[in-house]
């Protein structure tokens, strides 16, 4: 067994360990602190006075949302483009664009796209239906607006996955299922879907922990009302500014979080399938 | 057959459309847009005027420039620490390769809001809050683990008989490292240093919590529509998204499920 390649890989490592593992633990640590440096619950019982429980409500109503749209979408998208057909190039290639649109730039266009008064939603709904829609009237509809624009910058990295991963599916598993009479949506049902199982998994731990920290959407589309986890951190971060105990608080729920939906993924997905 | 064309026209219209009403809000004359009750739809009163006036102001080449430097600066930092993790974990044992993949791509999940802000404190200690460095230092944890991905790919595709040659002839690792590998990984290295660009260049949490007040494109474009002054944001959201677009269409090869999904093939 030789040495170097571990030495080569260990800065790599170290840099990460002290830069995201460190101050992550300093987070929590820092978060059950009070005003006085003693140990207490004292910053999360605070957070009961700034809804804490509306944005972890918000936060997996994204987060769960924005999911399912992505998959769907991702699944329409890569079956569509695992097939053959004239001007393929050109629709993977627009698929892809989105995944270079900054999602500050992403944000903004469909601030306008869902401005209440100006906006082009209701522009096409208008010329269409003859109605007008106020997008931010319930925290629900704020909600569906921000999963739309986060599905519309996200949805080609899910594509990209379950397209490697339909492409990885033997054919011939399709032909004769075929000749045994199964029709399509019995084919996806018991070809695609488990097959795909570990790279469903995969698109769910990559967006759905992306998806628990969505910030810079929710801050441009709809600041803090309603609240989403990651808003409500910055949110006390900025007001309470140099006390930072209550924004770690928050952001250690958020944290918890992550750590129970991976966990509940990986357990779901059967981690690695092999 | 036909499902097929009917799919992708739904697809290619749902991609496109936003991409579309930033183009209109970027040369369409603001009456029909943003002062418009119901905005056209149409590119119907072309105009050049209001990039121009945006851009005429100077509180844009600043923030540019710095997006910029961090971006660059991230790519380097990145390359110097991912070229020989990437080299390394590719001659390990996978055994040995793969708990240290996990590591770094659990590491990436950590939320940059919560790593964010005790960064923010301590840098403040240590004079590099505000600074471009301090954050080129943040924004590399999330390229560092995706480029040493893809350069472990890059180096397990060449052959170790190749280098073992070389090893019996007498190269030393960086003989062998300058000479056969790195100008056999240079397609892999680049993609690595793009895609860490891009996504240095993107990046808005840690340039918020680290560079609050003199910052990057993103976060001016962030504070100057809130602060109401939307065409300026318009006409930066387009100057910064037109190279990234470029970029990606450069890169296309490269971002495939495959990388991601690595992990779980073997």
């Amino acid at each position: 067994m030789r040495l170097t390649p571990f030495l080569l890989v260990l800065p790599a490592v170290g840099y990460i360990v002290a830069f995201s593992f460190f101050p992550t633990i300093d987070a929590v640590y820092l978060s059950f602190q009070d005003p006085h440096g003693g140990l207490s619950l004292h910053n999360y019982q605070e957070l009961a006075y700034f809804n804490v429980g509306g944005a972890v409500l918000d936060t997996v109503l994204v987060t769960v949302g924005a999911l399912l749209i992505q998959l769907a979408l991702g699944f329409l998208v890569a079956s569509v483009l695992s097939r053959e057909f004239l001007g393929k190039r050109a629709l993977s290639t627009i698929t892809i664009i989105p995944m270079g649109v900054a999602t500050v730039v992403a944000a903004i266009t469909f601030s306008f796209i869902f401005q209440t008064s100006g906006g082009y939603a209701n522009t096409v709904l208008h010329s269409l239906f003859g109605i007008n829609v106020n997008w931010y009237q319930t925290s629900l509809s704020s909600l569906l607006v921000v999963m739309l624009a986060d599905s519309w910058k996200n949805t080609p990295i899910v594509s990209l996955i379950l397209l490697a991963g339909m492409s990885s599916i033997p054919r011939e598993l399709y032909y004769s299922a075929a000749i045994d009479g199964a029709g399509s949506v019995r084919r996806f049902i018991h070809i695609t879907l488990p097959n795909l199982r570990s790279f469903i998994g995969v698109a769910l731990i990559l967006r759905g922990v992306q998806e628990f920290n969505i910030f810079a959407l929710p801050l441009i589309l709809i600041g803090d009302h309603p609240p989403l986890l990651t808003t409500l951190v910055y949110n006390l971060y900025t007001t309470t500014f140099p006390e930072v105990g209550l924004a770690l608080a928050a952001a250690t729920v958020l944290l918890g979080f992550i750590l129970v939906f991976m966990g509940v993924v990986i357990k779901l997905t059967g981690g690695r399938s092999s | 057959m036909k499902w097929s064309y009917i799919g992708a026209i739904v697809v290619g219209a749902y991609f496109l459309f936003p991409l579309y009403v930033l183009f209109l809000l970027a040369f369409n004359s603001p009456t029909i847009t943003i002062l418009a009750r119901y905005p056209a739809l149409l590119p119907i009163s072309l105009t050049l005027n209001n990039l121009v006036v945006s851009l005429q102001g100077s509180a844009f080449i600043d923030p540019l420039v710095k997006s910029l430097e961090t971006a660059t600066l991230v790519g380097v930092i990145t390359l110097v620490l991912a070229v020989p993790a990437g080299y390394g974990l590719s001659r390990l044992p996978r055994a040995i390769a793969y708990p240290f993949l996990v590591l770094l791509l659990v590491t990436n999940m950590m939320p940059a809001i919560v790593i964010g802000i005790p960064i923010a404190v301590e840098f403040i200690k240590l004079h590099l809050f505000e600074s471009v460095e301090g954050l080129a230092l943040a924004q590399t944890l999330i390229t560092l683990p995706l480029a040493t991905f893809i350069l472990q790919g890059t180096f397990s595709s060449i052959p170790s008989d190749l280098e073992n040659q070389a090893r019996v002839d007498g190269a030393g690792l960086l003989r062998r490292l300058f000479s056969i590998l790195l100008p056999i990984a240079a397609p892999g290295i680049a993609a690595a240093f793009l895609i860490s660009w891009m996504f240095s260049w993107d990046e808005f949490t840690y340039a918020i919590l680290l560079i609050p007040y003199h910052s990057t494109l993103p976060v001016t474009i962030y504070s100057d529509v809130t602060r109401g002054n939307l065409l300026a944001g318009v006409a930066f959201s387009l100057v910064f998204t037109i190279p990234v677009i470029v970029l990606t269409f450069a890169l296309q090869k490269y971002l495939r499920g495959e990388y991601l999904a690595g992990g779980i093939k073997a």
